[in-house]
């Protein structure tokens, strides 16, 4: 998961590294203290690029502050919406720099880039970092990135060398995949301090990593699909609020292909997701709860259910949403469901038996022109 | 590649779990020359497969080369280092949401030692009509001569479902997975892909995030030869900063995009597609029965 950067901030300045004073609002009207103007605000999205979007803002007056924040907070950049703000100090500095690890899956390395022109074109600038790879272990990375530094201009060279060594113990410690810091102030007294800071952190290890449960802890509200999978064991992402159709799937490629699908077909999808039929233990709650989150929807005109069932049994699938259909009753657009696999034909007879609430298709393409059918309220 | 060979003796890590048993006993069904578990259990047997205790014990008795681990994530590393230990030359880890950190671990250590493996993430692979490792769904797997590699399950098995029933089975069909870093990668299979006599044709299946796409169109450019190659890239709608179910499919910046990895791949001479079907007609254009 993609760290907001106040987040990420904050588990760096926790690991002892300097990062500029700050706080974090989530509503217009909130106390600024202990800040005071001038201060940078900053939309907090996981996604490059609020700078140019217009999520940053230099204020020099509490009014300014104020004023940019109210706008700020109710922007959406790259389709996600602003939840909050960092309020930060800004920061007096002589250079910019830029300095970065990531995991090179191509090599299962870890990629170090370096520049002494940091800034928001670091990607197309001409003047490209400087890059080395080395074993994901706190030695070799150090090693690596000392030799690297060599390449910067002298000025530069002791305090990046000085932000090194508790930025790869971080990378490791918090079982990082990108930490990335753009730029790395450089004041005039030779330090430097943490100016934007990307950080993703590993899904995988999150049973065993201790600052990432505490900051699900404390700011759940600000990471809706990362909370959404630890309450449900499942991924779900919303794609448009305003979306014609609902999509209930099994499969991480197989929904992410059947999304691109539809919208090649000019069909808006509500949602994506994994609901991973195979985890459902016998019980209705994913499909309940994913009814009603499309129940919610304001424009849902179908929903379109896709399970290709490898080793799963349909029949048991097909009885739970009947309770689920039960326990929704709010949910009341057309249902087409794909369904295909092991038990096909009992489920068929459970959902006929119950009066066919759902259209079951084998077909996948098929059941895709029944769902844009209903959608479009053309009666097949 | 011995991994490709169906005359290797398998055992199966975890063979007792709900899940393991089940598929142990799917895999020796299929033909899958399963010749033993390990289990921390103390039965003897499940329907015929004998369990052991530990790797070390099962190698020493079965002689067994590889080794499909139906382990948790975080436990795959250990069990994959016990395996090792043992003797054991190729491992195919089923589990979903191995810690990055681990996967790079279990991959330098894999590379050191010339161990395949494939996985995680993945249903594994088969050679239709002799071998499964792992649980690839018999509704898609018939065989033919298209070598099939594939990040997703799930879409493979939409993919191969609809190339089998119009008569184009696999002659090799492995699931990389969908995690970032990762046992063998598509520019890895490639090379015995493209060797392979009974494969005419590649079906490969990415999405996505990262660069393993990119990553085989050089090695497609580098080859003398090609056989066709046949690509779908799943995510052209996915945002950039979400990821998409898989661990591995997120966008970030311009890298993992779906026009990346199409330029890549047509640049290499790969037919690219967006949609199944237009993939599944063009093969049986191109290859008519």
């Amino acid at each position: 998961m993609m760290l907001l950067e106040h987040d990420a901030k904050e588990l760096l300045r926790v690991r002892g590294l300097p990062v500029p004073e700050a706080i974090l609002v989530r509503t217009a009207d909130a106390p600024f203290a202990p800040l005071a103007a001038p201060v940078v605000v900053k939309a907090q999205v996981p996604v490059g690029g609020r700078g140019k979007a217009g999520g940053i803002a230099i204020c020099q007056t509490d009014a300014e502050a104020r004023e940019a924040l109210a706008r700020i907070l109710t922007m959406s950049i790259k389709g996600h919406a602003v939840r909050a703000c960092r309020l930060e100090a800004p920061v007096a500095h002589r250079a910019e720099a830029y300095l970065s690890f990531m995991v090179d899956a191509a090599n299962a390395n870890v990629r170090i880039m370096m520049s002494a022109n940091g800034g928001v074109d670091i990607e197309s600038q001409n003047t490209r970092p400087f890059s080395t790879s080395a074993e994901a272990e706190p030695a070799a990375l150090r090693a690596a990135a000392d030799a690297l530094m060599k390449q910067l201009p002298e000025t530069l060279r002791e305090a990046v060398a000085n932000a090194t060594s508790p930025l790869v113990e971080a990378f490791i410690a918090l079982e990082a995949t990108l930490l990335e810091i753009n730029p790395l102030f450089i004041t005039a007294a030779d330090a430097y301090v943490i100016g934007d800071c990307k950080l993703v952190l590993d899904d995988n290890a999150y049973e065993r990593n201790a600052a990432f449960a505490g900051i699900m802890e404390r700011q759940r509200d600000l990471y809706p699909e990362m909370a959404f999978k630890l309450e449900n064991g499942f991924d779900y992402v919303e794609l448009d609020p305003q979306g014609v159709i609902g999509l209930i799937t099994t499969g991480a490629g197989l929904s992410m292909q059947l999304v691109d699908e539809l919208t090649a077909r000019g069909l808006k999808p509500f949602n994506f997701c994994d609901i991973r039929t195979g985890g459902f233990r016998g019980k209705p709650d994913r499909l309940i709860d994913i009814l009603q989150r499309m129940a919610a929807g304001p424009n849902i005109r179908v929903a379109l259910i896709n399970f290709f069932a490898g080793s799963t049994d349909l029949a048991e699938i097909a009885r739970l949403l009947l309770i689920a259909l039960d326990r929704v009753p709010q949910f009341k657009a057309p249902m087409v469901a794909r369904m295909i696999g092991n038990n096909y034909d009992a489920a068929r007879a459970i959902l006929a038996a119950a009066g066919d609430p759902v259209r079951v298709e084998s077909d996948l393409d098929k059941a895709i022109a029944l769902a844009i059918a209903s959608a479009s309220g053309v009666v097949s | 590649m011995r991994f490709l060979d169906p005359a290797v003796p398998v055992i199966v890590q975890g063979a007792t779990g709900h899940v393991g048993q089940r598929h142990t006993l799917s895999m020796k069904g299929y033909g899958t020359k399963i010749v033993g578990g390990v289990s921390s259990r103390t039965d003897t047997e499940i329907d015929g497969v004998p369990l052991f205790r530990t790797c070390a014990e099962a190698v020493k008795a079965t002689a067994a080369k590889t080794s499909v681990l139906f382990v948790p994530p975080l436990h795959t590393l250990a069990a994959m280092q016990e395996a090792m230990s043992a003797g054991i030359s190729t491992l195919v880890t089923l589990a979903e949401g191995i810690p990055v950190h681990d996967a790079l671990k279990a991959r330098r250590m894999t590379c050191d030692a010339g161990v395949t493996w494939i996985g995680g993430s993945t249903p594994g692979l088969a050679i239709p009509g002799k071998m499964k490792l792992g649980f690839l769904p018999s509704i898609s797997l018939a065989p033919g001569k298209l070598g099939v590699m594939a990040k997703s399950g799930t879409l493979s098995y939409e993919v191969c479902h609809r190339l089998v029933s119009r008569g184009f089975g696999q002659s090799i069909w492995v699931g990389v997975g969908g995690d970032s870093v990762k046992g063998m990668r598509f520019s890895d299979l490639f090379p015995a892909f493209n060797a392979d006599a009974g494969t005419e044709a590649i079906v490969v299946i990415g999405e996505i995030g990262g660069s393993e796409e990119e990553e085989l169109a050089s090695t497609m450019r580098e080859a003398e030869d090609s056989k066709p190659v046949y690509a779908l890239i799943a995510g052209a709608s996915a945002r950039e900063g979400v990821v998409m179910g898989h661990a591995g499919a997120m966008i970030e910046g311009h890298v993992g995009t779906v026009e990346s990895k199409a330029r890549a791949l047509r640049d290499a001479g790969a037919q690219v597609f967006h949609r199944i079907q237009d993939l599944v007609n063009a093969i049986a254009a191109d290859h008519p029965h």
